[in-house]
């Protein structure tokens, strides 16, 4: 073994990971109390688990960098994390090493670790294709760093990462769980950088899940159950080596919530464009109701300026640059003046980030909502094409690149 | 692209057992270990991932290992097994064979029948052969005359720091302190080491008393007088002087050593490399050289035992060298980068490579671990 290569790679146990695996033998421990629902989501395909999977409650958004030093380095990082995350989507009994050395696992989850509906997402940032792996000629155009929009208060402390890291599950335990035995795995391999934790709320009373204004949030996303929009909007076609893949958009969003409370409640309402309370656009009576627009060009009922209006106007023209959301509110301490930091981590997935997300970005700039929300990291990922099988790993088609 | 439903419900009865479930057995009945009579019951063992299940019927709490009858490696351990207790073994089982050892309290090792895996893989679990006092004896002395040295040459470099402070050169005596406080750091006294002694040479505010080498660093860069110092250097030497003489007369327990293997990076960890120990010399990766030279010493100690048994030990080694590079690249001239002023990717690959090589220095500790072995 190469050791120099290898550095990264736990020893121990590393071989005989995966053994007792089995999706199926932890899929029955995973929910206790109830009986087994959803089936958790398959680790190998042709996408990546964790884009179209209907949200699980709990995420965490990991951005790293890769401390490897040469194209070898990253391909074991990535088979590294291949492997890990093979694993803990699968579920099953840690290896036992017996006197050589500290536990294998954690044990946070207990001597079984369930799959959970765990979900590992990789994706690369564009600082990955600098010098470091001769990949420089390969950065596909649509991949750039965030650039920072007229309302941001990007902190580089939290902007940008050589790679994105996306672990979601139902329940916050195997979220950590997982995040602490992927660094563990990986340290000197890479670094984290930034992260942010996430939740989704439950629907309150019924329909869409509620951001912390207060609002339900995301109520006219795209279908993820309906192929051929994914397949226009969201994945990335065949002719690439991308291909399978989708780009990825995080965005911690502050939400401002000690002013938000002191708005009127009108005030509140025609910046969103929705009712609070049913999500009902301004102009319907219901949350599934479709706002009409073209009936009220002047904004009588929802104002021009308004969130839902700038954001998804609704002609042909904003059709394209339609978004897969997959946000998780944010609840994390309090800053200098003892308010509360908590907001939106804001995750989106399309085919094209400049085409999509940032022109929603340039429609919504300026709106009166910026005066209670500040954008404060992030960063523009692609989501690598999933892994086929046993022998692929994340990043083969990437590292076949010459 | 959904798992099949079916096999949830054929195994969920299964896996409430405890650790059973496809592709991983465990045995119905456990076997029983007592005084006179060490693993009793075990049949027509199968290879593969399995969970062996060791009852005590005996009114003795006894150490159970599982062990290769040939060279007396151990698989693995139960600590204290006590009456009446069950606890498993689970481990991948070789081809091959194996048998308990039983250590029960005050009565010597026995070693029970031998049973022989014939199916299951080529490699399983890797047997490590213990870790006795008396094969750990020449790794304590080495280490002890090496501290012994190091706490001579901190004598003298404080000595050296008295001088400078009465100099009244403050640059000087900032010079002087940095050469004692990593002498001392070179000695590795992660936890324990010392005892109190520790406490008073290189505590950090709010550990009782604050004095000692830290208390001068806060004076050096926070403009106090350079007499009032002297007083503390004063009293520096003076437990210095206790250390050396309580050093020569303490016994060093062998188990120490495996565990300062990882211990005294650990500190390096939380206080230098995040800035915490900094009282404002921004010296932090100077003591961390210091720490790297001392678990050098640990672990030049420990290799003719260690290296044998832990199979990482090449690229522990290549780690500790890459590091030290790192970290050496930070020294220019006589100037030590402050970690506050290092660049994010230059944090980054030293937080980097500290993390892997603790990741790679913790399984020391456990195979190091003093055992019985009679």
């Amino acid at each position: 073994m190469n050791s120099s290569r290898r550095g990264f790679l736990r020893g121990l146990g590393a071989g005989a990971v995966g053994i007792a695996s089995g999706a199926a033998v932890t899929a029955a421990l995973e929910r206790p109390g109830h009986a087994a629902s959803a089936p958790s989501p398959v680790f190998h395909g042709l996408h990546q688990a964790g884009v179209v999977t209907p949200a699980q409650p709990h995420a965490t958004h990991v951005a790293l960098d890769v401390l490897a030093t040469d194209r070898a380095g990253l391909e074991d990082l990535f088979r590294t994390i291949t492997e890990r995350a093979r694993f803990l989507t699968a579920g099953g009994v840690p290896p036992e090493i017996g006197i050589a050395g500290p536990p294998a696992d954690s044990g946070v989850l207990g001597p079984l670790v369930p799959a959970d509906n765990l979900t590992v997402t990789l994706g690369v940032g564009a600082s990955l294709f600098d010098g470091r792996f001769g990949l420089a000629a390969h950065r596909p155009p649509a991949l750039t760093a965030m650039p920072a929009f007229p309302d941001d208060h990007l902190d580089p402390a939290r902007t940008h990462g050589d790679l994105m890291l996306q672990l979601c599950a139902d329940n916050r335990d195997t979220v950590v769980h997982a995040l602490r035995d992927i660094a563990r795995h990986t340290r000197g391999g890479m670094q984290i950088r930034w992260r942010a934790d996430g939740f989704i709320a439950p629907p309150r009373p019924s329909g869409t899940p509620r951001n912390l204004l207060g609002f339900k949030d995301g109520t006219s996303n795209l279908h993820v159950d309906d192929r051929a929009e994914m397949d226009r909007f969201v994945w990335l076609p065949a002719s690439s080596w991308e291909a399978g893949g989708t780009y990825m958009v995080v965005r911690v969003i502050r939400m401002l919530v000690e002013f938000w409370d002191r708005v009127g409640i009108v005030e509140q309402e025609r910046m969103f464009g929705r009712r609070r309370d049913s999500g009902a656009p301004l102009d319907g009576d219901h949350e599934t109701d479709v706002p009409k627009f073209a009936e009220d060009p002047v904004g009588e009922a929802i104002p021009l300026t308004s969130h839902i209006r700038r954001a998804n106007p609704r002609t042909p023209a904003s059709e394209p640059s339609r978004i897969l959301r997959r946000p998780y509110n944010y609840d994390s301490g309090v800053d200098e003046v003892g308010d509360l930091d908590m907001g939106l981590v804001f995750v989106c997935f399309q085919q094209d980030p400049d085409k999509q997300f940032a022109e929603i970005q340039r429609r919504l700039a300026g709106e009166p909502l910026v005066d209670y929300i500040q954008p404060v990291g992030g960063g523009y990922f692609l989501v690598l094409r999933g892994v086929r099988d046993a022998t692929d790993y994340f990043g083969s088609g990437l590292l076949s690149l010459t | 692209m959904t798992k099949p439903h079916a096999a949830l419900l054929t195994v969920a009865a299964l896996t409430l057992a405890g650790l059973t479930a496809c592709g991983h057995h465990s045995d119905p009945a456990a076997v029983e270990v007592s005084r006179g009579s060490c693993g009793v019951g075990w049949k027509s063992p199968h290879g593969g991932d399995q969970t062996v299940q060791v009852h005590n019927v005996g009114p003795v709490t006894m150490e159970v290992e599982l062990v290769d009858p040939a060279t007396h490696g151990v698989y693995a351990e139960i600590e204290s097994l006590a009456p009446g207790t069950t606890r498993p073994f689970h481990l991948v089982f070789a081809r091959g064979s194996y048998a308990f050892t039983c250590l029960p309290e005050d009565s010597d090792a026995e070693t029970g029948p031998v049973v022989t895996v014939k199916d299951g893989p080529a490699t399983g679990a890797a047997p490590i052969v213990p870790v006795s006092e008396v094969d750990l004896g020449p790794a304590v002395t080495a280490y002890r005359a090496n501290v012994s040295a190091g706490l001579a040459t901190l004598a003298a470099d404080v000595t050296a720091l008295r001088t400078a402070l009465s100099s009244g050169d403050r640059a000087r005596a900032q010079r002087a302190w940095l050469v004692a406080q990593m002498a001392y750091s070179r000695l590795g006294a992660a936890y324990d080491t010392f005892g109190d002694s520790a406490d008073a040479i290189d505590g950090l505010p709010g550990s009782g008393s604050f004095a000692g080498l830290r208390r001068i660093e806060r004076g050096l860069w926070h403009g106090e007088s350079l007499p009032l110092l002297s007083a503390v250097a004063k009293a520096l030497a003076s437990d210095v002087a206790s250390l050396r003489t309580d050093f020569a007369r303490a016994r060093t327990d062998p188990n120490d050593l495996p565990l300062r293997a990882h211990e005294i990076l650990e500190n390096t960890l939380q206080f230098e490399l995040t800035g915490a120990a900094d009282q404002g010399a921004g010296d932090g990766l100077a003591i961390m050289s210091a720490n790297l030279d001392g678990t050098r010493m640990v672990l030049d100690a420990l290799a003719p035992e260690l290296r044998p048994r832990y199979t990482r030990w090449p690229v522990v080694n290549d780690e500790v060298t890459a590091l030290r590079k790192l970290v050496a690249a930070q020294h220019r001239g006589d100037r030590w980068t402050p970690v506050g002023a290092l660049s994010r990717a230059d944090h980054e690959r030293l937080d980097g490579a500290l993390g892997q090589l603790l990741e790679d220095l913790a399984p020391i500790a456990a195979i190091g671990e003093v055992r019985r072995t009679q």
